[in-house]
């Protein structure tokens, strides 16, 4: 079994870094660039950047942001928001990603999908899905930063996002984003066991034991983690020991 | 009073062009200015009094500065710099332990809907000063699932509530003719949220009341908040034959409409000689704890698991705040056609002055949401402010069309539009001005 990854994530807005509760309410923590250095310092094992109101605001201005990170940060960096097309893909690969995220475009034109992933490799083409629970074990995906929705039902949209050539997926529930309330394990397990790809957890840490479940209950293969950290309620390092301890398969520094 | 007319459609050639450009409806200055810090106009109303609300009233409107800045702008510089805070609270703390009860009846009122600034409210009141709030809703039109939920997380974070909701047929009525006469669905859940809870407090022997911000945080004339105290105009009138609610004066309502008194009860005001006597005094918490709306946003989710609405507000970005009314969609509409101001307008412009976003940012938001049709509840309110003969015998009588259309609310709409702040151009509806317009300005 490969290795359980630990993945802050750094949602931007502007210049800021910034983070939301339900991804709403977004509050300027500070410079991105501090903060992504620290984590590599704390031996993250990669980030994920996100301009979660690129859709929202029609823009994209993270390649500056990914460019001095790269200078700095040397772990797989994978940047999401706002990417519409191939072209702009390769603009943020170029900068310094190691892989894009699509959630918006790849709703509006799942093309995008098999375009990216054909050019680039499908290791490079991260299904971003944003999912709000509907029903019991049934979830809906989200776009614009969990502000409008789809009508896709999320396991569907997994399935299908994967034989369009998505590598991998980043899952984060709408529901427990920025509540420290734990993962939607329900969530993460269903898409997990759906699709042959890795899913990276995101939404909702806010323990060391929410971790251990989401990885053990939730099969996930990567833990995102945003306030937890951005907070400092508990340091990086003491959420990898504390994984070694409970015997999951996370790197040993 | 004569039957309510189905609209006639607008002459719309006085919108085409510029010759009609300075015409303005409801007293609203002609000329269309831009507060330079946040994305507001200076069409923006005041809080007007409801009661004597009627189709000709004149509004009064935002304040504009030389240099160009509103007063809620103002206002928000002030809070950031001036205001001593630790003052204020001590002065709360005062006024507290003056009320404070110690046989643990209940000792203040705080109305709210469980959204997050009321749930900030009450829930602060009770575990860090020590009060024994009872809790007041005046419900909704019609609740959204989240906001029915967010209710009950409120009630169940620790707080007592008694839930006024006032006759379905009645409120019906209400809002249909504030529709027809005022454009403004909003107008029958104002007066509960303004005269309800000192109406209870009159009830429950209860004399103090804290609502959560000023008004003028959002733009009332700033000397607004140089008192603690609620202007007792909002809630109080001494003679019912001149209030109007709905546009409608009371008498045509009981000759016309079929309201008896008794409908009329949660809606009336609060008489000013009782408040005097039971020395009712009702407080801004706004105005010694400095108040930030995403900031009780963030306090509603940890103390009592407050739900964001699960996708944005139509007309606005927003997912957090005024989201348990299924009608408030079609209350920014209306603002939208009347001032030109939508929903992302009045949300962004707190946001900006709240710091949580820039002007840029805003801007951007405004062009992209402000005037957005509020499509998800249309047909359900549609059916709604519909007043069919079978459920209002006599009042349906009052309406030339009882039935509530789309096209008879779009009529409606144009006929409300001032040609000042519209044109019509290329078969479309276009704003004037809009803050979008304008070179980008920074203050």
């Amino acid at each position: 079994m490969s290795n359980l990854r630990i993945i802050p994530r750094l949602d931007i807005k502007g210049p800021n870094l910034i983070k939301g509760v339900h991804l709403e309410g977004l509050r300027v923590m500070g410079d991105p660039q501090e903060y992504a250095v620290r984590y590599y310092e704390a031996g993250a094992d990669e980030l994920v950047y996100m301009d979660i109101v690129a859709s929202l605001y029609g823009r994209n201005n993270l390649s500056d942001i990914i460019r001095h990170a790269a200078d700095r940060v040397f772990i797989p960096i994978t940047v999401g928001g706002g990417i519409r097309s191939v072209d702009d893909a390769r603009h943020i690969l170029r900068s310094g990603a190691d892989k894009v995220a699509i959630n918006t475009a790849a709703v509006a034109r799942p093309a995008l999908v098999t375009e990216v992933s054909r050019r680039f490799g499908s290791q490079a083409m991260v299904l971003s899905i944003e999912a709000k629970q509907i029903a019991s074990g049934k979830w809906e995906a989200y776009t614009d930063n969990g502000r409008e929705r789809t009508g896709l039902d999320v396991i569907e949209w997994a399935i299908k996002g994967v034989e369009l050539g998505a590598g991998e997926i980043l899952l984060t529930s709408v529901d427990r984003e920025g509540t420290r309330k734990g993962f939607d394990v329900d969530l993460v397990r269903q898409v997990s066991d759906a699709v042959p790809v890795p899913i990276i957890a995101s939404g909702g840490m806010g323990s060391v034991d929410h971790f251990v479940q989401v990885a053990v209950q939730g099969h996930a293969d990567a833990v995102s983690m945003a306030d937890i950290l951005h907070y400092k309620r508990i340091p990086l390092g003491q959420i990898r020991e504390a994984a070694l301890n409970a015997g999951l398969s996370v790197r040993e520094l | 009073m004569e039957k309510i007319p189905y609209p006639a459609q607008i002459d719309r050639s006085r919108f085409e062009g510029d010759s009609h450009a300075q015409e303005t409806k409801y007293g609203l200055p002609s000329e269309v200015r831009f507060c330079v810090r946040c994305v507001i106009s200076n069409q923006r109303p005041n809080s007007a009094v409801e009661y004597s609300h009627v189709k000709e009233s004149k509004k009064k409107t935002i304040n504009l500065d030389d240099e160009g800045v509103c007063d809620a702008c103002r206002f928000a510089e002030k809070k950031k710099s001036t205001i001593d805070w630790d003052e204020r609270e001590r002065r709360l703390r005062d006024l507290c332990d003056q009320h404070r009860s110690r046989t643990g009846e209940y000792d203040c009122i705080v109305p709210g809907s469980g959204g997050k600034d009321s749930f900030f409210a009450s829930h602060i009141l009770r575990t860090k000063y020590g009060m024994h709030p009872l809790t007041v809703t005046w419900a909704p039109h019609i609740y959204t699932e989240w906001g029915w939920k967010n209710f009950q997380g409120w009630i169940h974070a620790g707080h007592d509530n008694l839930l006024t909701t006032p006759n379905g047929r009645v409120h019906r009525l209400l809002t249909r003719l504030a529709v027809d006469n005022l454009f403004h669905p909003f107008q029958a859940f104002m007066f509960g949220q303004k005269s309800l809870a000192p109406k209870m407090a009159l009830l429950h022997k209860i004399p103090l009341v804290f609502f959560g911000e000023n008004e003028a945080e959002y733009g009332n004339p700033i000397s607004d908040t140089e008192s603690a105290k609620r202007d007792w105009s909002y809630f109080t009138a001494q003679d019912q034959s001149k209030v109007s609610l709905g546009g409608v004066s009371v008498p045509d309502l009981k000759r016309r409409f079929g309201v008896e008194q008794q409908d009329l009860i949660p809606y009336l005001p609060a008489d000013p000689n009782q408040i005097e006597e039971q020395k009712v005094e009702v407080h801004y918490l706004g105005f010694y704890l400095k108040w930030h709306p995403q900031s009780c946003y963030y306090y509603a989710v940890e103390h009592g698991g407050f739900q964001a609405s699960p996708e944005r507000t139509p007309g606005t970005y927003s997912k957090y705040n005024s989201i348990d009314d299924r009608i408030d969609d079609f209350h920014y509409y209306t603002t939208g056609v009347k001032f030109g101001l939508g929903r992302a307008s009045y949300d962004a412009a707190q946001e900006i002055r709240s710091g949580d976003i820039t002007r840029e940012e805003g801007v951007a938001l405004v062009k992209r949401f402000d005037h957005e049709f509020p499509e998800r509840f249309a047909d359900e309110i549609f059916r709604y402010l519909s007043i069919p003969e079978s459920e209002f015998p006599e009042a349906s009588r009052m309406f030339e069309q009882p039935n509530m259309t789309r096209e008879y609310f779009m009529r409606l709409a144009d006929q409300f539009r001032s040609p000042h702040l519209w044109t019509w151009e290329g078969g479309q509806w276009k704003l004037r001005h809009a803050v979008w317009h304008e070179a980008h300005r920074v203050a």
